[in-house]
């Protein structure tokens, strides 16, 4: 069945369409509102949310304007960013970058020795990105997330998070830069301390 | 293109050439050609990208089945089906005298309209309509003793 046929069905009151959508977009909605908001609770509730939204709002889906898996990431988006809006967990770009050196610490003391060889190993390098990742300000996060992870194009990603695609751009090139930047002064910290093993033998 | 232009482009655009735009692309291919530190910004900007990729999300044990089983409310129905519902109601009663109420609902309108609007018909146009009558009516009386009294 096509996008188009199941949102009609559930229009219609068809519970096996609507768990046929579930079926399919469960997992990249769950794994992006789990990156914009970085818990399993919340996470959880807002998937639950976006899902029961699809049931109530199928009529109002219009596939000539979008496609499905990008009106429930708009969805996802919304819902997200008003939780975290209303948890007062927004971090701007202002006070993101007031709190880097903090948080760089902090992750640096939680995740031990960070040593070269560590880095080199995927495992690790995820590690220390998602760690990186959480730092990054909401809309950065977002922005990678859908082009870089869900692999949605820029006037799609755009579209989900209601900016320009201009905007979007910027704001992508940003959060690439500040990604690089926390993960190069994280593979520093972990040259000192093999510097400093190796000053201890 | 200078390198900082390179690399804006792979930062906004990503890595793959196929979503560069065509008029800067050959630019980009020719500074990854001649340009070693351009090709180094690329393999760090394709890492990058392939880590991201790799990133996974904790399972979520049992909310897929939760949601799938979750209860869902009543779809809300258009204004139309709201109507016909309450116009054929499952309830015996209810199915003689709505749709009675519905018949009448016309009638009550006609006259509420025919109460508050004329439609352009005036009292005085409808006295003209009886200005024939009035023509006869005089007919019948006798003036011939007026007229006598005007001659003297």
């Amino acid at each position: 069945m096509t996008d188009e046929e199941l949102m009609l069905a559930i229009c219609e009151g068809d519970q096996s369409a609507y768990q046929a959508v579930v079926k399919e977009h469960f997992k990249r909605i769950s794994h992006y509102a789990y990156r914009l908001l970085g818990n399993q609770k919340d996470t959880e509730d807002i998937t639950q949310e976006t899902f029961l939204k699809l049931w109530i709002n199928a009529a109002t889906w219009k596939p000539e304007k979008s496609k499905l898996t990008t009106w429930l990431h708009r969805i996802t988006h919304n819902l997200c960013v008003d939780y975290l809006r209303k948890h007062s967990r927004v971090q701007t770009q202002d006070n993101f970058e007031e709190n880097l050196v903090d948080s760089l610490e902090q992750a640096s003391v939680r995740d031990g020795e960070f040593t070269q060889r560590d880095l080199d190993r995927d495992s690790e390098k995820i590690r220390i990105l998602d760690s990186a990742l959480n730092q990054l300000p909401e809309n950065q996060r977002s922005a990678i997330m859908l082009c870089t992870v869900q692999n949605f194009s820029n006037k799609e990603a755009a579209v989900i998070m209601e900016v320009s695609v201009k905007a979007l751009e910027s704001i992508i090139a940003r959060a690439k830069r500040s990604l690089k930047s926390i993960i190069r002064t994280m593979a520093n910290s972990g040259d000192t301390d093999e510097l400093l093993e190796n000053q201890k033998v | 293109m200078t390198l900082e232009d390179f690399k804006q482009t792979i930062e906004s655009l990503g890595t793959d050439p196929a979503h560069w735009p065509i008029d800067t692309r050959e630019h980009c291919e020719r500074l990854l050609k001649s340009n070693s530190e351009a090709r180094l910004l690329l393999n760090e900007q394709s890492e990058l990208d392939r880590l991201l990729q790799k990133m996974e999300a904790p399972a979520f044990l049992g909310l897929e089945t939760r949601i799938l089983n979750q209860d869902l409310p009543p779809r809300p129905q258009s204004l139309i089906d709201s109507i016909v519902d309450w116009l054929i109601p499952d309830q015996l009663g209810a199915k003689l005298w709505r749709p009675a109420i519905a018949a009448c609902l016309p009638l009550v309108f006609g006259v509420l309209v025919g109460n508050f609007f004329s439609f352009g018909v005036t009292e005085q146009e409808l006295a003209l309509e009886y200005w024939d009558d009035e023509l006869a009516l005089l007919s019948f009386n006798d003036f011939s003793s007026d007229l006598d009294e005007a001659e003297l």
